[in-house]
């Protein structure tokens, strides 16, 4: 008994016991973040359908993804995608915690509305976009058609798929950024927009040199955020499209995914997620340096 | 499998269809009778999303049965590279069993690349070319087209806008316009070997296709789409051969069942799938090879062998006929009195029977699911699209081809 209660006061008066505390993290750590980046490494250099055994090949893996013309264009699409779809979510982020921030009626309530297509299950909401873009039978062609419009091919075109894409993604996403920018904007001190008001700065003035300016940090978090989520680009094109038409909503995650997958190319999957991960990493590097120096 | 006693048990896993059910129900009660020491028991394949995945599955874990007999070509190399399968030519008899079921240039396909036989060439369904006889009469056809030349001038005459709204309505033909690997199944790669006398994609572990054959099939896929006669847009509802939307369906032997069931006051009929112009001799197509494979987890493989013997005698062939309507992969079936009666009562089985000897599978390349999504991509540029020309898109497909190919060397 005496033993046990020497060990308890030990433990308790110990420098190391803190390590007790962290050991919930640092097992789910190496069982969620460790094990899998180091057996994703060791994949890259294997060939492996996870039936038969894992062989080696080196450096094949890379040799492929560089001669890989879909690879090619799975990441110009990527590109593509993350190019409409930052600028249209910072635009109507921007636009719409301006309108939530002014003092108008049912502030609240919109607020609520416009956060809920972020909470709800991207599978949901990608299948209610297909009723939406469905060329046939979908709201918006019927919704031409009684202007006497003609139908427009939302997503079997394949110079329009993207772009719809894109604009969904805006539709589902955008609330999250519209509370970042309340956030920003509630941190500007008023007394900035007083004195520019006797200074005798008009609105558009005050958007321009105050608001913008201030919410520089919000907008590098954004653009981040933004960007990381773009690259993520995986559910919308693989629910509404499955890559196509010709291939043109095919995103760099998707094709990962039917490497791996569709086609059971497990080391050859692992070789592009480790490149589009670096080429995450670059362009979010790129993008903080661009941000943060046009605010000096 | 067990042992009880000395009973040997073995299992036996059929397709998951109710029809294969039926015919393996039969078989394996026919032959547990006649065997009371090696006992078979039959359990249909776990139903999931394809047979390929559960029975590599059941390869990583070792839970395979002794006998199937829904075995893919496609997919035998997967199975091999595993360890999976037993060769079946290392029992003394197979050469004089298998010789005397399948013609010896046919069987030749089914050799993989180290030498040997993995499987037991069973049954196949030959791509033929469906049409409705009342569509074609209403536009004044009355033989199907023979040739590309032929098809796209009837195809003409048969797509038209009936209700005036300036959109068409019925086609001559139509394909799902998605880049779906398989689908090519059923027109790219029945129309390549119809047009190459028997080609296929491959020879030798090598890229075979890059040709003017494909470039024909390609470019008869791009004028049907460029001239509206099959429709660019995806079906919802319903198969449109069936709706009665198009007069030409490109199926093998199970489409009868589907037509009688669905749209029972249809009139129809099968032809050879259109071929080139200049084309000479018979025409080819392409067949879902199904076959029967041994499992290395067997302990008891002679009476494996034994029980796919069993399987495949004329009795039980003509069996899969009367119960599946699905052709049994062996030469004598036009000439051997015992199938005769079936064929008087099915004459439309007897075209895919004749068919069946011009019926060629598919290569036993690794990564043929790839390596059809890449021509599935060229297709839907070049044909659906006609973004690129025909030219361009064999030349594309046989390079990205080449390049898995390579990868998995």
């Amino acid at each position: 008994m005496s033993y046990k209660i020497n060990f308890i006061k030990a433990i308790r008066h110990s420098e190391k016991n803190s390590y007790w505390f962290i050991l919930p993290y640092v097992i789910f750590f190496l069982l969620f973040v460790a094990y899998p980046l180091v057996f994703s490494f060791i994949l890259i250099f294997h060939r492996w359908n996870v039936v038969t055994p894992m062989e080696w090949v080196g450096l094949k893996n890379f040799k492929r993804m560089f001669s890989d013309p879909q690879f090619f264009k799975a990441m110009i699409n990527t590109f593509v995608f993350l190019l409409i779809h930052i600028p249209l979510q910072i635009g109507v982020a921007l636009g719409f915690s301006l309108l939530l921030y002014s003092k108008g009626a049912m502030r609240g309530f919109f607020r609520a509305v416009y956060f809920l297509p972020v909470i709800v299950s991207g599978v949901v909401v990608t299948i209610l976009w297909q009723n939406l873009y469905s060329y046939d039978s979908g709201v918006l062609n019927s919704l031409l058609n009684v202007f006497g419009l003609p139908k427009v091919p939302w997503l079997i075109d394949p110079d329009i798929a993207m772009p719809s894409i894109a604009v969904m993604a805006t539709w589902k996403n955008v609330g999250i950024y519209i509370v970042l920018f309340l956030v920003g904007l509630q941190n500007i001190p008023k007394e900035m927009y007083e004195s520019a008001s006797l200074d005798g700065a008009g609105k558009y003035s005050q958007f321009f040199k105050i608001t913008l300016p201030m919410l520089n940090s919000t907008m590098v978090l954004i653009v981040v955020l933004s960007t990381i989520g773009g690259f993520s680009l995986f559910i919308e094109p693989y629910v509404l499209t499955g890559g196509g038409p010709m291939q043109s909503t095919m995103s760099g995650m998707l094709y990962i995914y039917n490497q791996a997958f569709y086609f059971g190319h497990m080391g050859y999957a692992a070789a592009l997620g480790f490149v589009f991960a670096l080429v995450i990493l670059s362009v979010v590097l790129l993008q903080r340096k661009v941000v943060e120096a046009d605010s000096v | 499998m067990h042992l009880d006693g000395n009973v040997v048990t073995l299992t036996y896993w059929p397709a998951p269809n109710p029809q294969e059910i039926e015919l393996a129900d039969t078989i394996v009660s026919r032959w547990n009778r006649l065997h009371p020491q090696i006992q078979v028991q039959m359990q249909p394949i776990p139903v999931s999303q394809s047979t390929e995945e559960v029975l590599l599955a059941a390869i990583a874990g070792k839970t395979t049965p002794d006998v199937c007999s829904n075995i893919n070509p496609v997919a035998l190399r997967s199975y091999t590279q595993a360890g999976g399968l037993v060769a079946l030519d290392t029992f003394s008899d197979f050469d004089s069993i298998a010789a005397a079921r399948i013609p010896k240039e046919l069987l030749s396909i089914f050799k993989t690349s180290d030498g040997h036989y993995y499987q037991m060439p069973w049954k196949t369904n030959p791509v033929m070319m469906f049409y409705n006889i009342d569509m074609l009469h209403a536009a004044g056809i009355e033989k199907p087209p023979r040739t590309y030349s032929e098809y796209l001038a009837d195809a003409g005459k048969v797509t038209r806008d009936t209700n005036g709204d300036g959109q068409m309505d019925i086609w001559m033909g139509e394909r799902d316009i998605r880049p779906i690997w398989w689908e090519r199944l059923f027109d790219i790669y029945p129309f390549y070997i119809a047009a190459s006398n028997g080609e296929t994609l491959f020879r030798n572990d090598t890229v075979a296709f890059e040709n003017h054959d494909a470039e024909q099939v390609f470019g008869f896929f791009q004028q049907c789409y460029g001239h509206g006669y099959f429709p660019r847009t995806f079906f919802q509802g319903g198969d449109p051969f069936l709706l009665g939307r198009k007069a030409t369906h490109f199926a093998g032997p199970w489409e009868i069942a589907a037509i009688s069931k669905f749209s029972p006051d249809m009139r129809f009929d099968v032809a050879p799938l259109p071929v080139p112009d200049d084309h000479q001799g018979p025409v080819y197509t392409s067949g879902d090879y199904k076959n029967i494979a041994i499992f290395s987890t067997s302990k008891h493989p002679k009476e494996a062998w034994e029980f796919v013997k069993f399987l495949i005698t004329a009795k039980h062939d003509l069996l899969l006929l009367e119960i599946t309507n699905q052709v049994p992969v062996r030469g004598d079936l036009l000439t051997d009195p015992l199938f005769a009666h079936y064929f008087v009562k099915n004459p439309l089985m007897v075209k895919f029977a004749k068919q069946a000897v011009y019926t060629r599978g598919m290569d036993t390349v690794a990564d043929l699911k790839e390596i059809f999504d890449a021509i599935s991509q060229e297709y839907e540029t070049c044909a659906v699209y006609g973004r690129i020309s025909p030219a361009e898109a064999v030349r594309d497909a046989a390079r990205r081809t080449r390049a898995i190919i390579e990868w998995n060397q």
